[in-house]
């Protein structure tokens, strides 16, 4: 009863499945991780909510078109589409069972990571020292919360790698290392995908209103 | 690991095929270049679009929305394989919900906070 | 903080204010710390300290993290029962100062929040836990050490929000905390910090709940127990685990966006910089309306395994059952909005809401009938879960029918915040929820302990709470009509409410008579159990009733195949007719890795307790304590890989003789 088709449409059994989907519990981690990513979807939905109300409400605050720069969000975005590139080559790698590129690729994604968030604390010290403050209008406020947010994540992406990268350099590519990289992935891409609907409402967004 | 021999696995039931799985393990990373250069196209074109106006602003901010939703399709496709599972991808089921109730929750709560009639 | 002279009186002054200082505060003080002395004296007599870390503190199983949630919920109960029992003496006359507004403000306030976050919610997960993982074959859930993390983030979440009663003061914005009122500059005790902080911390847990049962309903089935071969109660949680995944966040931003208004500055719900309170009724109600299925949804599980056990039928119309529950499930994020119509959105909103809500009704309908016919023509026996069915049956649908009035926008100008409103939301929360998570209690008991609840006084403590509870709020439908408020604290005379008011109080004290027979029978029946052994006392038909009672830790010492609904029923007629073994055949059964005990979870959550401490005063320190506690447990827990235990076949063989359940 359970085999299923995959790869090209011929039938086979699990012991053809990667390591960390052929391992039951490891699977089933997996499946619990797209859920918990279900739930940062409506997170992030419920921030874009907030913002979406509040940004034309200004009170005696600078204007979207004053705050943003599109050079930057342009840069930072960049950043993220190669960073979300280097994680699915190293997860390519992790396929083919070579853990050096694997390693290699993280780090530049860790990196990558890295630019991203201190050009955002850059443009938060910016706005902070124009006297932008997410105390100056409910516009501000929504909208340091929702990239905020967003950042926060990236940090957090940044320490779970950093763990992951020793774990793999003391225990190699395990069946239980291959999942966490797995799911560290899954975490990574989705940052990526709720930065392009930040770059996109917020940024272009703020061009438009 | 959890007992060892257990068979826990249901076969998908019938009307469900879309969450079979699939997996892919190619030599070369072909798939991956060209979603990174796909996002890369799209985010341009977006921005290239917006600078210059090419139409007015509200149709504009919904075909910028469009672009970006391809781009999380993009990433979800490429990079995420969202379609790989053991066993039904039943995953695919609350993602789909999740997408549909995150883009209402905005669209209605913009709409319900716009208090259009003044009249209460 | 101030220099270090004035330090001492500084912190008095903030941990003890005058509001907190009052005779019943100071009372509840000893009460609680001589509890606690007694308790820890009692541990440490009998030397149970460590019985209490291995067996219960650090515990994965899912059997035991249940019971604990119970524990916990009963509590709870008590506790905001007490809280219901004052606001009722405050209004059982006229102009009678039992305690003062601000007193009935905290009282209200601490009595909904509990009842729904701390009483109703960790009941439901008690019946989850227990009863989920056994019903679909499984020998735990998906992720057993989040579980215990769950627990204990609710745990140290309920003590904190209950803390705040006798140190530095209680919420008091209603359980909805709805700004402006609980924007700092009309509220500036740390009262409002307690509720957001603990209803972030339980929050998360519930939420990883949510994930964990969903995964577990999805993945870890037994062989052939296809979608519609589930027993309804795992339906039922499989439908509320979604409700949660998609309900929790908005609450989170609703919660951490006021939270940051108090205590960082923001300005979302503030009237000044162009804050907008209504966007956190949005959000909330976002939250709120599934939040209403969430709590009943288990219920109708209950409801559909009880009454189909005790008519010795099958259920009748099963897919019609699942339909209807998917359908609440999809629809309920689509009626939001009919928790504020009066805030004035505008027509073409209300009128979509107001029709979306009367289209919720027909699916819960269909329910009931089914429920109905399930009896129709089967061999009824009344025991306590039944009667509490018997009982909903009316109240819900009573309770039903005035929400359908409660939709009707124009009717809702009239009826919104009176006692209207209380009477109907009381109607379906205790008719659905609480006598539904009751009936499932008195039901599963005997599977968590291996003993039978006392009947007798089982249907005692049900005629006097059910009995109690008409007259408590049937009178109330009256008194909103005749222009009571919610939330008002007392009344002059004259105004024709006094006869009412006082039949509601009269029915509240009776209700709270039948929750003291109930923890009396508890208490009771443990002293004289009657050991069940056969592990189904009521002759039940799914899964959970074919191991003994309480379950070993494994659950099953080997994973039946399920090839039809009501598959114990049909396995004991083959069992009888000889078509089957009695039990698993000792060559069947394997080795079985057994998750082992870890201190994560209670540190995890006494870090996040320490942390949110710390926020709730705004003493940054202990916060960046706090987290870097959470931190430092989720990096050590990171680098942990050794889970298991193995349980080995002789060990399960031995265990299932010595209980007699070897199958030739």
């Amino acid at each position: 009863m359970s085999s299923q088709a995959f790869t090209g449409g011929h039938k086979a059994s699990h012991q053809e499945l990667p390591p960390e989907f052929q391992d039951q519990e490891e699977s089933i981690k997996i499946t619990g991780f797209w859920m918990f990513i279900v739930t940062d979807v409506l997170i992030f939905a419920s921030l874009f909510a907030t913002y979406a109300v509040f940004v034309n409400r200004i009170a005696s605050g600078p204007t979207p078109a004053q705050v943003f720069q599109l050079n930057t969000a342009l840069i930072e975005t960049l950043i993220l589409l190669t960073s979300s590139f280097t994680i699915g080559i190293a997860i390519w790698a992790m396929r083919q069972n070579r853990q050096r590129m694997v390693t290699w690729w993280l780090v530049l994604t860790v990196l990558l990571g890295m630019a991203f968030v201190s050009i955002e604390l850059t443009e938060f010290a910016g706005d902070v020292a124009a006297g932008w403050g997410w105390h100056t209008s409910a516009f501000l406020s929504a909208f340091f919360l929702l990239v905020a947010a967003h950042g926060t994540h990236v940090t957090m992406g940044i320490i779970w790698a950093v763990a992951l990268l020793f774990q793999l350099r003391r225990r190699g590519l395990t069946t239980v290392t291959r999942r966490k990289l797995y799911t560290f992935s899954l975490y990574w891409h989705f940052l990526d995908i709720m930065w392009v609907f930040i770059f996109t409402v917020v940024y272009l967004g703020g061009r438009l209103i | 690991m959890h007992g060892g021999d257990e068979q826990h696995e249901t076969a998908i039931e019938p009307g469900f095929d879309f969450i079979s799985p699939r997996f892919e393990e190619p030599k070369f990373p072909m798939h991956q270049v060209w979603g990174y250069a796909a996002s890369l196209v799209l985010t341009f074109a977006a921005l290239w679009m917006t600078v210059n106006r090419i139409m007015s602003p509200s149709v504009l901010l919904g075909v910028v929305l469009a672009m970006a939703v391809g781009q999380a399709a993009l990433q979800l496709g490429v990079f995420m394989h969202v379609r790989e599972s053991r066993g039904p991808a039943w995953h695919l089921v609350p993602l789909g919900l999740a997408f549909a109730i995150g883009i209402g929750l905005v669209g209605m709560s913009a709409w319900i906070m716009l208090f259009k009639s003044g009249v209460s | 903080m101030p220099a270090l002279p004035s330090f001492v009186p500084y912190l008095i002054h903030t941990l003890f204010p005058p509001w907190v200082r009052r005779p019943t505060e100071i009372g509840a003080e000893i009460m609680m710390t001589a509890a606690g002395a007694f308790i820890v004296y009692w541990l440490l007599k009998n030397k149970k300290l460590q019985w209490l870390w291995n067996e219960w503190l650090t515990t994965v199983d899912h059997k035991k993290i249940g019971i604990m949630y119970l524990v916990a919920a009963i509590i709870m109960l008590g506790r905001g029962g007490l809280d219901a029992l004052m606001l009722r003496t405050n209004l059982a006359m006229p102009t009678l100062h039992f305690i003062n507004a601000s007193e009935y403000n905290e009282v209200f306030t601490t009595h909904g929040t509990i009842m729904v976050f701390f009483m109703a919610m960790p009941l439901i997960f008690a019946l989850f836990n227990v009863v989920v993982p056994l019903q679909i074959g499984s020998r735990d859930v998906a992720f057993p050490r989040l579980n215990a993390i769950s627990f204990w983030l609710f745990a140290f979440a309920a003590a904190l929000f209950n803390l705040s009663f006798v140190v530095g003061g209680s919420p008091n914005a209603g359980w909805t905390a709805y700004p402006p009122l609980t924007e700092l500059a009309f509220n500036h005790t740390v009262g409002e910090n307690y509720y957001f902080v603990s209803l972030l911390m339980t929050g998360i847990g519930t939420t990883i709940t949510g994930i964990n049962f969903l995964v577990t309903i999805l993945r870890m089935r037994a062989p052939g127990m296809t979608f519609m071969k589930m027993p309804l109660f795992t339906w039922a949680t499989l439908n509320t685990s979604v409700l949660i995944l998609f309900a929790f966040p908005p609450l989170t931003i609703a919660l951490l966006e006021s939270l940051l208004d108090r205590v960082a500055g923001t300005t979302f719900f503030g009237l000044a910089h162009g804050g907008m309170p209504m966007m956190y009724v949005n959000l909330f109600w976002l939250f709120g309306h599934p939040e209403v299925y969430i709590l009943v949804l288990p219920a109708f599980g209950v409801f559909s395994e009880v009454v189909s056990t005790f008519s010795r039928k099958k259920l009748f119309g099963y897919p019609s059952m699942v339909l209807s529950m998917t359908a609440i499930m999809v629809l309920a994020y689509g009626t939001w909005v009919h928790h504020f119509f009066t805030m004035g959105a505008g027509p073409a909103v209300n009128v979509f809401f107001g029709l979306s809500t009367m289209l919720i009704a027909i699916p819960t309908g269909v329910k009931v009938f089914n429920w109905i016919l399930t009896m129709w023509g089967g061999r009824l026996t009344f025991t306590t879960p039944m009667l509490y069915f018997l009982a909903m049956i009316p109240t819900f649908v009573i309770g039903g029918a005035t929400g359908v009035m409660l939709g009707a926008v124009p009717a809702d100008y009239q009826f919104h915040n009176s006692y209207f409103l209380v009477a109907h939301f009381h109607e379906v929360l205790i008719g659905g929820t609480v006598f539904g998570l009751l009936a499932g209690v008195y039901y599963w008991w005997p599977k968590m302990f291996g003993y039978k609840l006392n009947d007798h006084q089982g249907k005692w403590s049900f005629w006097l709470f059910a009995g109690g509870f008409w007259p408590t709020f049937i009178p109330q439908y009256w008194l909103g009509l005749e222009g009571m408020t919610r939330r008002m604290y007392t009344y002059p005379f004259g105004m024709g409410w006094h006869t009412l008011n006082v039949i509601s109080t009269i029915g509240g004290l009776i209700m709270g008579a039948g929750f003291l027979v109930m923890v009396s029978n508890v208490l009771r029946s443990r002293l004289h159990r009657e050991v069940d052994a056969t592990g189904d006392p009521w002759d039940g038909r799914t899964l959970e009733w074919s191991i003994p009672s309480p379950a070993p830790e494994y659950n099953f010492a080997v994973i039946p195949t399920v090839d039809e609904r009501d598959w114990w029923w049909e396995e004991k007629q083959r069992r009888q007719s000889g078509e089957k073994p009695a039990g698993p055949r000792p060559e069947d059964i394997r080795a079985i890795a057994i998750p082992k005990n870890t201190p994560v979870p209670i540190l995890l959550g006494a870090a996040f307790f320490v942390g949110a401490f710390g926020l709730v005063f705004t003493w940054w320190p202990i916060a960046l304590m706090g987290l870097a506690g959470v931190f430092g447990v989720l990096i050590y827990s990171w680098f942990q890989y050794d889970h298991y235990r193995i349980l080995s076949a002789g060990e399960i063989r031995e265990t299932e003789e010595l209980l007699g359940r070897l199958g030739a």
